[in-house]
């Protein structure tokens, strides 16, 4: 009763977040100048055409009646068309979507499986020659400038050594898979197409490491520091009285408690990612959402970033809700006292 | 604790990485001799004729479609005449309000269906009944009727001496009239498709990656060398030219002036430089105090350091200009002094304006990396005349607006013709109809240059039009109505296996793919 409760009401704070931000957006679209039926039309064009495109956008309407044509839209699904592409913005971020979802998943796995381990030995050495290593990395990960990071890795393993394609997410010539996930590399492998699936990941590569080291050094410092918490407790000390050996100890008894505020991390991480995937994107010509939100802003493209705002407030409160799952599953008791 | 390094976990990873290495194969393969891979930083945003108005988005549409005349290519060079392409001929009525095309018979779309006077006739109702931007190029009150299934004809209300011009622009396109029939409609399917009777036709377009054109086996027109061109978005200008460098790419558009001087000397790369109509201007407005001073905007073009913008910032890579037409268009002047800086003359100009000019606005946007640094040389060509000139910033968008409202001082911006015709510069820049964004920015309104302008406008007789705008360009720089900075060069790096690229100047990002060689 205790979860449907939760979910509920969850879910009644997602229709709020998801109004309030489209009213939000709604009203900063329309109050910055700029007119997009001018730059459709191009700045030669006669008024007359511009007042023909504005009338065809619906842009001649009071505010008030925009907002409301496309609040009802959106109650059927209707994200509006985009001024700048002429395509259904639906259509346009089903296009771009999966593809920042698959970098920032890699890149997300990718903090995970060399951030917990890193921090992990971190706290266990603490101080010790491990801990310099896993700190210089951290705070390298960290203060790295993702354009940098990418730009060199494109030099080094496309220029120099021609290891790794320095761009896109397939090489030229070959038909992606039939979109099933958007992932390339899961649909390549569900149409049983093993050369797709290894060159998709040899695309996926170099975008996943610049994204993914800067969080990585988050995710091993927050894991570190829960770690250490957890290493001084009393119930260590009795489970290593107990005979248990050291490394029992560390990854079945400390390892799923410094877990629980980690995973606040790594949900918030996950948000990050995809916000921090454009730089990463227009460094590897990534097809993601990146390109297309700054092109959108920059044509006063009103729908698509809207479209764009209300998807990623919506990721969000999910991703809360999962964290809030999550912890139940970490640690059960969290729901009881709940 | 178990240990996960069982024997057979280790045995299944090995075999994944034996069959990673099996499917794993060099980063790049060589791009095949046919193939032509262009690199530009975005993707396109419509593909309709009718639509678009960016010269991005005709580097696909544009070998697509043809029209009913193109500009001719004189010894490799491209040209402002025009010759027939799927007209064979033409004849006017002696008012310039009736033009008649013969179309040359055996022209096909890429489905086969022949190209005829109902195409022709539907093309043009579309753009003007769509009246986006593209119909801005054609008289608004023109009629198209089909005379026989080869032969069109237009009828306008008014003469309209650039008419010819304006069917060599992207917007002329001459559409295969079945798109009608498709599902989703003929504007989401021109949008995303290509419907015309080009040398190439689109065959895939992977949204934001690249868009895939292949040869049109029902191209009337001598058989191209190439079977296929690609245009790969790659965004950031340092992976374009890596690719380039790299053999991935042939063409990379929109390179920075420091990249194109590091590539210039890398073997393989040929950096091109092509004489452009893309003018560089600051507009003075002389609708508002004190700029509305002819002696005050006298002053701003005589303390311009032109030789310090053209070698110092565009690094030599621009000419002069000595008006508004710029060398290359018909009806240019090459009998007027280019501008030069002349402090004694500013200071004796400035000293006429009463009360005495002591703060000015300079308008730009990031749109041009140029911009600011042009403003900062006008900021010290006017601090000894005692000029305190402001630079204010702006996001493009806005600026935009602020030009159309007269919102400023001085501004700045760059101007390149749709068609091959001084009409683009002289009516836009000076008819008093125009004022704002549409072309007269500096807001200019003088009825003596109405009147020679319009007249030119309507006459096809172009010695007389020659005149007439010579006479109008000699009052208009009395006038100072705008500071002419420089013509750029439009500037290319391609790699040398590319032979036989024709640049147009009406055309910049167009490639003419049909004949170019790899």
């Amino acid at each position: 009763m205790a979860f449907l409760n939760m979910l509920r009401k969850r879910l009644g704070g997602l229709l709020l977040v998801v109004f309030g931000v489209s009213l939000i957006t709604f009203s900063i679209s329309h109050l910055i100048p700029g007119d997009p039926a001018r730059l459709i039309a191009g700045d030669r064009a006669t008024d007359a055409i511009v007042d023909n495109i504005r009338h065809q956008l619906g842009l001649d309407l009071p505010l008030y009646q925009q907002y409301g044509r496309y609040m009802l839209d959106l109650l059927h699904g209707d994200l509006g068309t985009s001024i700048r592409t002429h395509r259904p913005v639906l259509e346009d971020l089903q296009a771009f979507f999966p593809a920042t979802l698959e970098l920032a998943l890699a890149a997300l796995t990718l903090s995970i499986l060399v951030g917990v381990p890193l921090g992990v030995l971190s706290a266990v050495y603490h101080n010790r020659f491990i801990d310099q290593v896993a700190r210089t990395l951290a705070v390298t990960g960290i203060s790295t400038p993702a354009f940098w990071l990418g730009l060199g890795l494109i030099v080094l393993f496309y220029g120099h050594l021609n290891w790794l394609p320095g761009s896109g997410r397939l090489d030229e010539g070959l038909d992606p898979p039939r979109t099933i996930t958007g992932f390339y590399l899961i649909d390549s492998l569900l149409a049983g197409d093993t050369g797709l699936f290894f060159n998709a990941l040899q695309h996926l590569i170099l975008p996943t490491i610049t994204l993914g080291f800067v969080n990585l050094g988050v995710v091993a410092r927050q894991i570190r520091s829960a770690m250490l918490d957890q290493l001084g407790e009393d119930y260590i000390r009795t489970a290593r009285a107990y005979g248990l050996s050291k490394w029992a100890v560390i990854l079945r008894h400390a390892l799923p408690n410094a877990l629980i505020p980690s995973v606040t991390v790594l949900g918030l991480t996950l948000g990050d990612l995809l916000y921090g995937a454009v730089l990463t994107e227009t460094v590897f010509a990534w097809p993601g959402m990146g390109a297309y939100v700054v092109k959108s802003i920059q044509s006063l493209d009103f729908p698509a970033v809207m479209g764009f705002a209300i998807m990623v407030s919506f990721i969000y409160v999910l991703l809360n809700m999962a964290i809030d799952l999550l912890y139940r599953l970490i640690d059960p008791r969290i729901g009881e006292v709940n | 604790m178990k240990s996960i390094f069982t024997p057979s976990t280790l045995a299944m990873a090995l075999l994944c990485t034996a069959m990673g290495l099996g499917a794993w194969q060099s980063a790049s393969a060589a791009v095949p001799q046919d193939t032509l891979m262009i690199g530009k930083p975005s993707d396109p945003q419509t593909l309709d004729p009718a639509v678009t108005i960016d010269n991005n988005d005709w580097t696909v549409t544009y070998p697509a479609y043809q029209r009913l005349v193109t500009y001719k290519v004189e010894n490799g060079k491209g040209s402002t005449e025009v010759a027939g392409e799927l007209a064979s001929s033409w004849t006017t009525s002696a008012d310039s309000l009736t033009w008649e095309f013969k179309l040359k018979p055996g022209n096909t779309f890429d489905d086969g269906a022949e190209v005829n006077a109902e195409a022709v006739k539907f093309s043009f109702d579309r753009v003007m009944k769509l009246k986006q931007g593209p119909s801005g190029a054609f008289p608004d009150d023109m009629a198209v009727s089909v005379v026989d299934p080869l032969t069109v004809r237009f009828t306008l209300k008014a003469p309209y001496a650039p008419f010819l011009s304006t069917l060599a622009h992207n917007g002329a396109a001459i559409i295969n009239p079945d798109v009608a029939k498709k599902a989703e409609g003929a504007d989401a399917y021109l949008s995303n498709h290509t419907a015309g009777s080009g040398a190439f036709k689109l065959v895939n377009w992977q949204k934001g990656q690249a868009l895939t054109m292949e040869q049109n086996s029902y191209y009337a027109g001598p058989k191209p060398t190439l079977k296929k061109v690609v245009v790969k978005i790659i965004s950031e200008a340092s992976v374009r030219r890596l690719q380039l460098e790299h053999g991935d790419l042939d063409i990379i558009e929109d390179m920075p002036e420091d990249q194109l001087e590091a590539l210039a000397k890398k073997s393989g790369i040929v950096v091109g430089d092509y004489p452009s109509l893309r003018v560089t201007l600051l507009y003075l407005n002389t609708q508002k105090a004190p700029m509305n001073n002819p002696d005050a905007r006298r002053a701003i073009v005589e303390s311009l350091d032109y030789d310090g913008i053209i070698n110092g910032i565009l690094k030599g890579k621009a000419k002069p200009l000595n008006g508004p037409i710029p060398q290359g268009m018909w009806a240019y002047d090459e009998k007027l002094p280019a501008f030069k800086q002349d402090m004694d003359k500013a200071k004796a100009d400035l000293a006429k304006v009463s009360p005495k000019v002591s703060n000015l606005t300079f308008m730009y946007s990031d749109k041009d990396p140029n911009w600011e640094p042009i403003g900062l040389t006008l900021q010290a060509g006017l601090q000894p005349l005692g000029v305190n000139l402001k630079l204010e910033k702006l996001a493009n968008a806005s600026m935009r607006e602020r030009l159309g409202t007269g919102d400023f001082d001085i501004a700045i911006g760059s101007w390149s013709p749709d068609f091959a015709d001084p009409y683009m510069f002289m009516n836009f820049f000076f008819d008093s109809k125009l004022k704002g964004l549409a072309g007269n920015r500096s807001f200019y309104d003088n009825p003596a240059v109405d009147k020679l302008i319009r007249e030119s406008a309507s006459t096809n007789d172009m010695a007389k039009r020659t005149e007439l705008y010579q006479q109008a360009q000699k009052i208009v720089l009395n006038d100072s109505v705008y500071a002419y900075l420089y013509q750029k060069a439009y500037t290319l790096p391609m790699s040398e296996k590319v032979k036989g690229y024709v640049f147009n100047p009406m055309l910049e990002q167009v490639f003419n793919v049909g004949t170019i060689t790899k």
